[in-house]
């Protein structure tokens, strides 16, 4: 039964019944009681999405992530959904298996069903795009680093500097030839963190070897098929590997560990994330912590914010906000330090 | 007669109730109020919510230990305490924490918009940050200062600490910044002690003392800072009585926070030392506490300033019945001996060193020329 069978065998009108659902303080008993009974009778629930098409809000929000069986991005995942829930709002997780076309297509159909905001993670759309996005006035979000983080508000963290603080300490632990497994994605952070390590190698008066940069698929297979080709393709091994992501880590730890290499002994090796799995590898990896869920958490009150200002007719156009958070090294076993001084104190 | 201004905010008193777990929530801080607070901060808010450790504070007769104590309720809920907070009227701090500037500003306009009169910044957290807490860094702690300032309109203090070299530079960086003020010191790093027969440390790991232990270290860091930066102070570390207020004030703060007092006694002692406070104003006549403000800033002089005078200890002729001689055995150059019932002090041998003067529990000795 819809709202107007349910208004015939009252027989009310619709507007009578809505009141019911909506504000039953303002019927008249009677005719409340009435109008519950039959709502009960015939197991009536109002349909949420007319319910969002005539409140001009649906109370649901979208988060399209690059790829949802990566920990790292559940776990932003997991703060957003967090403040999403505090203030009754659904979110709609959305895996784009790091393919722009399927972003846009997650985002016409988000778009499409009402969403009342949407959050991007590592999203690859341009300037050109937004712009299209921007006329359908729909409070958007970005997290990490990407094209178009100018136009909208956005969570991000200094890679470059993370990267280049991981580098200096492999230098420190006396590696002198650092190698560099690079993932293609997400792409601006990459290239970020490619630019913190060369800096740093040019800063310490050692040369930047390109033959010494791989750049491969960022996931564990990526990593290990790199270590692989890295250690096959090179007449000397280098003294340490610093990957661009965790999970780049484990599969280099994998193929070295295949190739009979001991790491930290006889190649160390540095992740990006400090994803759950890296303090329970075995060496635990030393890698630059990002805060995941933190960037989710503000990436979702970033967005209720617009929401809210949106509701009280707020100015549309202001600057967009930024907030940047803390990256932290995390010095374990895999990078060959002798000393915990980094993770103690 | 303790009206306080701080700020720009008038206090009913200089008495205020620390950050920490004791203001948790709305309920707690209203509860601080109502013992009869000058204003309340609340526990540092953080962007999100930690897990805490167990156990995680430790205490002796002295003060108290604690690794990070951060607040559990995330800032969304901030709304609901701060209303419960404010229900009764009163002045409510905000301390909020964090790494980043766009971080800390986020979260003190949202406190802002909660109704929080005024922001603390606690960048200062010596457990669990590392050796080099935020605050020790001049140029870090001027752009936070600066984004959280420029994103509020209300006032921006900053919990600096005594880990830093130069407690003077970081205070100045605070001002030019344009925070309104300071609050000195947040807690040292330390251990409290460790148990023999285990071999366990008082806490897991390295935490944050409080208490008597850190007074003089407070005191000293705010009488630095009054010397050299002109910059409201929020002297902090170890107040329990009126008589350690006063010296903070003496010293140059314009008001005091208590947190260890009243999580050891209870919030009961913030109505103890505003009524000493009462007390001893009306004893020396003093309309407003204000007038003692700094007033031991001038006997306190730079190392170099300090003139050189041939002050010997007098014993000025009065018998010893107590007999502890104490001070004969805390005299390192052998001046004090005990003739009957008195002390004799050898003027050839006595430097002037002053000790004897404290050690003695009737106080009989004097330094004199």
């Amino acid at each position: 039964m819809n709202i107007k069978q349910i208004a015939k065998a009252a027989g009310v009108s619709v507007a009578t019944v809505s009141r019911v659902l909506n504000h039953p303080e303002n019927v008249a008993p009677k005719t409340r009681e009435k109008i519950q009974k039959i709502i009960e009778e015939e197991e009536y629930t109002p349909n949420w999405f007319a319910q969002g098409l005539n409140f001009k809000r649906t109370r649901t929000i979208g988060l399209v992530l690059p790829q949802n069986i990566n920990s790292a991005n559940m776990e932003v995942a997991n703060g957003v959904e967090e403040v999403a829930r505090k203030k009754g709002y659904i979110t709609f997780i959305c895996n784009m298996e790091k393919d722009p076309r399927m972003e846009k297509e997650y985002l016409d159909q988000l778009i499409t069903r009402k969403v009342d905001g949407l959050i991007l993670l590592y999203s690859t759309l341009n300037e050109e795009y937004a712009s299209w996005i921007e006329e359908e006035n729909v409070p958007i979000v970005l997290i990490g680093e990407t094209k178009a983080r100018d136009t909208w508000d956005s969570v991000f963290v200094d890679c470059r500097a993370g990267a280049a603080e991981m580098t200096a300490h492999l230098i420190e632990c006396g590696h002198k030839r650092i190698a560099m497994l690079c993932g293609l994605d997400p792409e601006p952070e990459a290239r970020a963190m490619l630019q913190g390590y060369k800096n740093v190698l040019k800063a310490s008066g050692i040369k930047v070897e390109e033959h010494l940069i791989y750049h491969v698929k960022n996931n564990i297979e990526g990593g290990y098929i790199g270590m692989k080709k890295m250690i096959g393709n090179l007449p000397r091994k280098p003294d340490a590997v610093f990957a661009s992501s965790d999970e780049i880590a484990y599969g280099a730890i994998d193929a070295l560990k295949e190739m009979k290499l001991r790491v930290p002994e006889d190649i160390a090796v540095a992740g990006f994330g400090n994803d759950r799995m890296s303090s329970l590898m075995e060496p635990k990896v030393t890698t630059v912590e990002l805060p995941y869920r933190k960037m989710g958490i503000y990436g979702a009150r970033m967005l209720f914010d617009q929401i809210e200002e949106k509701q009280a007719k707020a100015e549309k156009r202001r600057r967009p906000r930024k907030i940047q958070l803390q990256t932290k090294m995390r010095v374990r076993k895999s990078c060959g330090h002798r000393e915990r001084i980094g993770e103690m104190f | 007669m303790l009206e306080t201004k701080f700020l720009g905010m008038n206090l009913p008193n200089p008495v205020m109730v620390a950050a920490g777990p004791w203001n948790r929530d709305g309920e707690g801080l209203k509860e601080s109020l109502e013992a009869g607070a000058g204003a309340v901060v609340t526990e540092s808010i953080i962007s999100d919510i930690m897990l805490d450790v167990r156990p995680r504070i430790s205490s002796d007769r002295f003060g108290a230990e604690n690794i990070r104590m951060y607040s559990d309720i995330q800032i969304e809920g901030w709304e609901r305490e701060m209303n419960i907070a404010k229900s009764g009227g009163g002045i409510v701090i905000a301390s909020v924490s964090g790494h980043t500037p766009s971080e800390l500003a986020y979260l003190a306009s949202k406190m802002e918009r909660f109704g929080a009169d005024a922001i603390e910044l606690s960048v200062s957290n010596p457990a669990a940050e590392s050796l080099e807490v935020v605050a020790s860094h001049a140029d870090i702690l001027f752009d936070m200062t600066k984004e959280v300032v420029s994103a509020v309109d209300i006032p921006v203090m900053v919990k600096l600490s005594q880990n830093t070299t130069n407690i003077s530079k970081v205070a100045k960086a605070v001002k030019e910044a344009g925070g309104s003020g300071v609050t000195a010191i947040n807690t040292v790093r330390g251990i409290l002690g460790v148990d023999l027969e285990t071999g366990v440390p008082s806490l897991s790991t390295y935490g944050g003392i409080s208490g008597e232990y850190i007074r003089p270290l407070g005191l000293a860091s705010v009488a630095t800072i009054a010397q050299t930066v002109d910059i409201p102070i929020c002297g902090v570390g170890g107040i329990s009585s009126a008589q350690n207020a006063l010296e903070y004030m003496m010293l140059g703060a314009s008001a005091v926070q208590v947190g260890t007092g009243i999580m050891l006694e209870g919030k009961g002692s913030i109505r103890k030392i505003v009524q000493e406070l009462e007390i001893w104003a009306q004893d020396h006549n003093i309309e407003n506490l204000s007038e003692i403000r700094g007033k031991a800033l001038e006997n306190l002089k730079a190392f170099d300033e300090i003139k050189f005078e041939p002050a010997v200890s007098h014993a000025n002729g009065v018998p010893c019945s107590e007999n502890c001689s104490k001070c004969v055995n805390a005299c390192m150059y052998r001046a004090i001996s005990r003739e009957g019932d008195s002390i004799r002090i050898d003027w050839t041998k006595c430097t002037g060193c002053g000790l004897c003067t404290s050690v003695c529990p009737a106080k009989k000795l004097k330094l004199n020329l």
